[in-house]
């Protein structure tokens, strides 16, 4: 009896699971559906799920039209290159404003929540100028530079920290372990959920920028997916569905494998920032 | 594990640096004689339209060995562009070629950016700059200058699907020729749910989107302009344009035989789909409907009321006025190359623009391609009756301006007359 209401109460709840999950997956379902499909197969007038005959032509053509192999390497090193950097730089200065005083604290901190709330149009100018300086233009690092501090990330983490109890830090200095072995071996240890969350929200974030790649970048040899992408959204014609979707699913699919393989992690660390508030 | 990732991305970081840097030498190498020149586009058009350019210029490049070597940039769409454009004429660091939708050449004169071709253009003589269609000019010339060589053209057309027009017992072959045939017609062809009253397939639709560029058309074809030729004064609340709005609220509102919203890029697939018998939207979407279309369908002139009219659009090749002279003659060189009549035939058969020389269409390439596809001889002739596009300084905000009175006008928010005056004052304050 017992188990039978256990059993018809999971069921319930697996099938509401299963239906909304299938609302989050039809859209990646049409994309690789649609990428391969032929031209003509694309807009029937009752949608057609499975396409037949299959045509797989349509990854090779997207290939021919830009070189999306360099493309994904680029994507990657860009990504990676942000947030190496942009977890070493948030770390510090986060440990900084949580845990030292010193003068104007509050008044940087400001600063630093005040850079988030810029729209990042704004500063496309002056990086740009700035770059142009550093020579820089037209190379990955350009694509990279602007980014390599994050408010956002250290307001976060800060938040983190603070919540770790002061008499944490009083028996490590007590044993003789002050300062940066503080912060390599207790904090960051603790802080563990949060900086994978910022890791995830910078990864898909840069992984998406398109706009200042374009505006920074000139030759295939530095560029990055999204420009490849968007080179099949025209303006004066509409898309070029078939296409545009293959190079979806392209693009996607590292995000998604890199998704699936971490996935357990993931939400285990978000559900433990969650709760942290 | 923890030791892989971190090699992994401490290998992809440093990749990354030394590859910049290979960049750096690669651009201290280059002799001091070769003139490289960077030329941002944009592309219009769906299809392998960079992979052209890419050919089109290592053909010239070859040519011109050792002395000029042009660097064409993809840049995006239309406003991505010209967000590229002008965020490096303003760090001072122009791109040398550049070419930008057509309305955007005031915005660029008043920062001082683009050259006078004026020079160059006499040196041709006049077989070459009269050889370009009328309509293209206008949107090159400003206070008698040229600034800009028409390169990518198009214009909007109607197309309609033949198999619906029989289905809806018209003759197929006849599409509508005028305001009052397309009312007439679009009526007959919309077809509703006998229950629901929802809408199964509509008779025509005007395509959100660059819904401005083809009102513009409404109102030629109704004997009038919205912005006057030198880009100072604003025409929006004639009587023209209120009846050319009005007919649009006729059909799009009262009627309800077009959809009041849409947008530019999801309509060539509802025509595709059977969802419109009749649409309106640019040249440019030919090819793509050739290879999608499962039907038969034709392409014509859009309907007249007093005349048959249209405003052209697409992009100008231009150079930047602030680089060394030297510079700017190896852009001439490399501008009159791809406009000569050869170039402008390949170009129009590849991409689907019209080719903007009227000798182009004397080309033997050209000519198997119209003998082919004659459906592409339609915008050409419609040019005729074109006019140029209307231009304007802040022309990012006109459009915005215009676009809005138009979405709520097709909604039934408010009554054409009062739309347009509010655009009128608007615009006229913004374009000063």
């Amino acid at each position: 009896m017992k188990f039978n209401r256990n059993f018809r109460h999971r069921t319930g709840l697996h099938l509401a699971l299963m239906l909304v999950s299938l609302i989050t997956v039809a859209p990646y379902l049409w994309i690789l559906s649609t990428s391969l499909k032929f031209r003509t197969e694309v807009f029937t007038p009752t949608p057609k799920w499975i396409p037949w005959p299959i045509n797989i032509q349509n990854y090779l053509e997207m290939f021919e039209m830009a070189p999306f192999h360099l493309y994904l390497i680029n994507t990657i090193i860009v990504v990676t290159g942000i947030l190496a950097v942009q977890l070493v730089t948030i770390t510090l200065a986060a440990y900084v404003f949580a845990r030292r005083n010193f003068w104007g604290k509050e008044f940087f901190f400001f600063l630093f929540l005040i850079q988030m709330m810029i729209p990042i149009h704004a500063t496309f100018l002056p990086n740009f100028l700035t770059l142009k300086n550093f020579n820089l233009l037209n190379t990955r690092i350009a694509m990279m530079l602007p980014f390599f501090a994050s408010g956002y990330g250290t307001f976060l983490l800060r938040q983190a920290f603070r919540q770790i109890p002061r008499s944490l830090e009083d028996a490590a200095v007590i044993d003789g372990c002050g300062g940066l072995r503080f912060l390599w071996h207790v904090l960051i240890p603790l802080a563990k959920p949060t900086l994978i969350a910022f890791s995830i929200i910078s990864i898909v974030s840069h992984w998406n920028d398109y706009l200042w790649p374009l505006i920074v970048t000139d030759t295939p040899e530095v560029r990055t997916l999204t420009i490849g992408l968007g080179m099949f959204v025209q303006q004066e014609s509409g898309a070029d569905w078939t296409l545009l979707m293959a190079a979806t699913a392209f693009v996607t699919a590292p995000m998604m494998i890199f998704f699936l393989v971490f996935q357990k992690k993931f939400v285990e660390s978000f559900m433990l920032s969650g709760m942290k508030g | 594990m923890r030791k892989i990732i971190f090699l992994v991305t401490v290998f992809f970081f440093i990749t990354g640096l030394l590859s910049t840097s290979e960049i750096w030498a690669q651009k201290e190498k280059g002799k001091p004689k070769l003139l490289r020149l960077t030329f941002y586009y944009p592309v219009g058009v769906a299809g392998p339209l960079a992979r052209v350019i890419g050919e089109m210029t290592d053909k010239f490049n070859k040519e011109h060995e050792g002395r000029i070597e042009v660097v064409p940039v993809y840049s995006g769409d239309y406003d991505p562009t010209m967000q590229k454009v002008q965020t490096a004429i303003m760090a001072g660091n122009p791109p040398d070629i550049f070419m930008v939708e057509i309305s955007e050449l005031p915005t660029l004169l008043a920062m001082d950016s683009v050259l006078s071709l004026d020079d160059y253009v006499k040196k041709l003589g006049k077989e070459y700059w009269d050889d370009f269609f009328p309509p293209f000019r206008e949107n090159a010339v400003i206070g008698g200058k040229v600034y800009g060589i028409p390169f990518q053209r198009s214009t909007p057309v109607l197309y309609w699907n033949k198999e619906v027009f029989k289905a809806a017992g018209l003759d197929p072959e006849k599409p509508p020729k005028t305001w009052n045939e397309l009312k007439d017609y679009a009526t007959k062809l919309t077809v509703r749910d006998a229950k629901s009253g929802d809408v199964k397939q509509w008779g025509v639709t005007i395509s959100g989107g660059w819904n401005d560029w083809l009102f513009e058309a409404f109102v030629r074809q109704n004997g009038s302009f919205l912005i006057s030729a030198d880009g100072l004064t604003a025409n929006f609340d004639s009587k023209e344009s209120i009846e050319a709005l009005d007919f649009w609220v006729e059909l799009k509102h009262r009627l309800k035989v077009g959809p009041p919203h849409s947008t530019w890029g999801s309509t060539p697939p509802d025509f595709v789909g059977g969802r419109t018998a009749l649409l309106y939207h640019s040249t440019g979407i030919l090819t793509f409907l050739k290879r999608s279309a499962k039907f038969d369908f034709g392409v014509t002139f859009m309907p007249q009321k007093k005349t048959f009219g249209a405003a052209v659009g697409g992009a100008n090749l231009m150079i930047a006025k602030k680089i060394p002279k030297e510079r700017q003659e190896a852009a001439w060189k490399y501008i009159e190359w791809m406009s000569n009549v050869k170039n402008t035939a390949e170009w129009s058969a590849a991409s689907g623009y019209v080719a903007v020389r009227q000798s182009a269409y004397d080309d033997p390439v050209m000519k198997e391609h119209v003998s082919k596809n004659p459906e592409y001889l339609v915008a050409r002739d419609q040019l005729k009756f074109a006019h140029g596009k209307m231009m304007a300084k802040n022309f990012q905000k006109v459009r915005e301006i215009l676009k809005r009175q138009l979405d709520d006008s097709a909604a039934g928010k408010i009554v054409p007359a009062e739309a347009l005056k509010i655009a009128q004052k608007e615009i006229q304050a913004v374009i000063k």
